[in-house]
């Protein structure tokens, strides 16, 4: 039981998922999350959105796509790999940090990636954007790469 | 339950989905014309030219805008991918940097959630002022986008069609439910959640209260003039209201600060 799965979510659904890319040939989960999306009734187009993302993210990988209770699908997941470590990408949204939550409690390791940042803050934001932004913006503007590689226009 | 991974067209995968997903979604089962994954959103990214961005962002008939959000929403691609991008193509220009200050913005409403939690649902402070028509819950018309407003049935049925509306619309669209109908504001906000392809609860709930005044300074109203001015008028030509002297919108913001708030337009601004 010392494997490694990495669980997708929606808020990092991209083969250049920072987890996905710190561990190239781990298994790799999505679940559309079933008590959720049956409160939200979000439409359809959301959700064939994330099911082409999620496609893509795991292609050429023992990937899975799954509906269920998220934190039971990853435990199973985890199990059919023998896998005692998940691999994540942060997200700040409540229910992610709860899903951490009770996997930890299950005994699973959870390491959490972060996605390259935008800016540097720490701490309490301003309540107003104009204040966020004279203190962000010289930062904001400095590159830190020449961006992702795009496809010649002969692709499509 | 294990999903389907091998289908290859978007018409297969569609069908098999709305069957795996029975019970999850609300609607029609038609995918939206635009594509999920981070080969199209490379190929978005690509094909969005920012030149005179500062200029026609907020026109949704012209739209330079770059249709990025949904992939940037789903971490498909992430705000330091596309600012990179961007400037290094196009350099430092006023369109460049009034683009990285919108990309700021999402930034931003991460912060606040990040801080905040769920209590981004609520109101965060109380209302600037809030508007005199009685309280009502989301009307029929608005979900069936026919109200009669050509501007805002247009920006509905592009919602509902596609996923994607401008956000220019979008903040009519916020306003006129708010201040106009006098619907509460999470239940526009929860409308655009289902619909959007790029929802997010941050930058879906704080902008709504960005308009709703219950996170800005002040209410934002629009009228008539604002929705010829950035739809190149193609709206209002096409508008059976615009024409027979009923436009909600058709009046000055003066007028309209007195009639839907019951104060002055500098009181509305804080400017007294």
């Amino acid at each position: 039981m010392n494997g490694v799965i990495v669980w997708l979510h929606g808020d990092s659904l991209s083969p250049t998922d920072p987890a996905l890319l710190a561990n190239p040939g781990a298994p790799a989960i999505f679940i559309f999350d079933e008590p959720f999306l049956a409160a939200a009734q979000l439409s359809f187009k959301r959700l064939f959105f994330l099911y082409e993302c999620a496609l893509e993210a795991i292609a050429g990988r023992n990937g899975s796509i799954r509906r269920g209770v998220v934190v039971d699908e990853v435990r199973a997941f985890a199990a059919e790999h023998q896998a005692s470590t998940v691999h994540v990408t942060d997200s700040v949204a409540p229910r992610f940090q709860q899903y951490v939550a009770e996997l930890q409690t299950t005994g699973l390791q959870v390491v959490i990636h972060h996605p390259p940042t935008f800016v540097s803050w720490r701490g309490e934001p301003p309540r107003r954007f104009s204040a966020f932004w004279r203190r962000v913006a010289e930062e904001a503007l400095r590159p830190g790469s020449t961006g992702p590689e795009l496809p010649s226009e002969e692709v499509e | 339950m294990q999903l389907r991974t091998d289908l290859q067209t978007r018409e297969e995968q569609a069908a098999y989905l709305a069957e795996a997903l029975a019970g999850l979604f609300e609607g029609a089962a038609q995918p939206s014309p635009i594509r999920g994954g981070r080969r199209a959103a490379l190929r978005r990214l690509r094909a969005f030219n920012v030149q005179h961005y500062a200029r026609t962002r907020n026109d949704v008939v012209q739209r330079g805008v770059s249709l990025l959000s949904p992939y940037i929403r789903h971490g498909v691609l992430t705000l330091a991918e596309v600012r990179d991008s961007i400037l290094s193509r196009f350099g430092h220009t006023p369109d460049t940097e009034k683009f990285v200050n919108e990309l700021a913005w999402r930034a931003f409403w991460q912060l606040v959630y990040a801080h905040l939690g769920d209590r981004i649902h609520q109101d965060i402070e109380p209302a600037k002022y809030r508007t005199r028509v009685p309280r009502r819950l989301l009307p029929p018309e608005v979900m069936s986008a026919t109200t009669g407003l050509v501007c805002i049935d247009e920006s509905l049925r592009e919602l509902y069609t596609t996923g994607y509306m401008h956000n220019h619309a979008r903040m009519w669209v916020a306003a006129y439910l708010q201040h106009w109908l006098g619907v509460d504001w999470r239940e526009g906000a929860d409308l655009f959640y289902r619909h959007l392809l790029d929802g997010d609860p941050a930058s879906n709930s704080l902008s709504w209260q960005w308009v709703g005044s219950t996170f800005s300074h002040k209410p934002y109203i629009f009228n008539r003039q604002n929705v010829e001015r950035f739809s190149a008028g193609t709206y209002c030509a096409r508008c059976p209201l615009a024409h027979n002297g009923s436009c909600p919108f058709d009046d000055s913001y003066e007028n309209l600060a007195w009639r839907l708030f019951g104060v002055s337009l500098a009181e509305l601004e804080g400017r007294r």
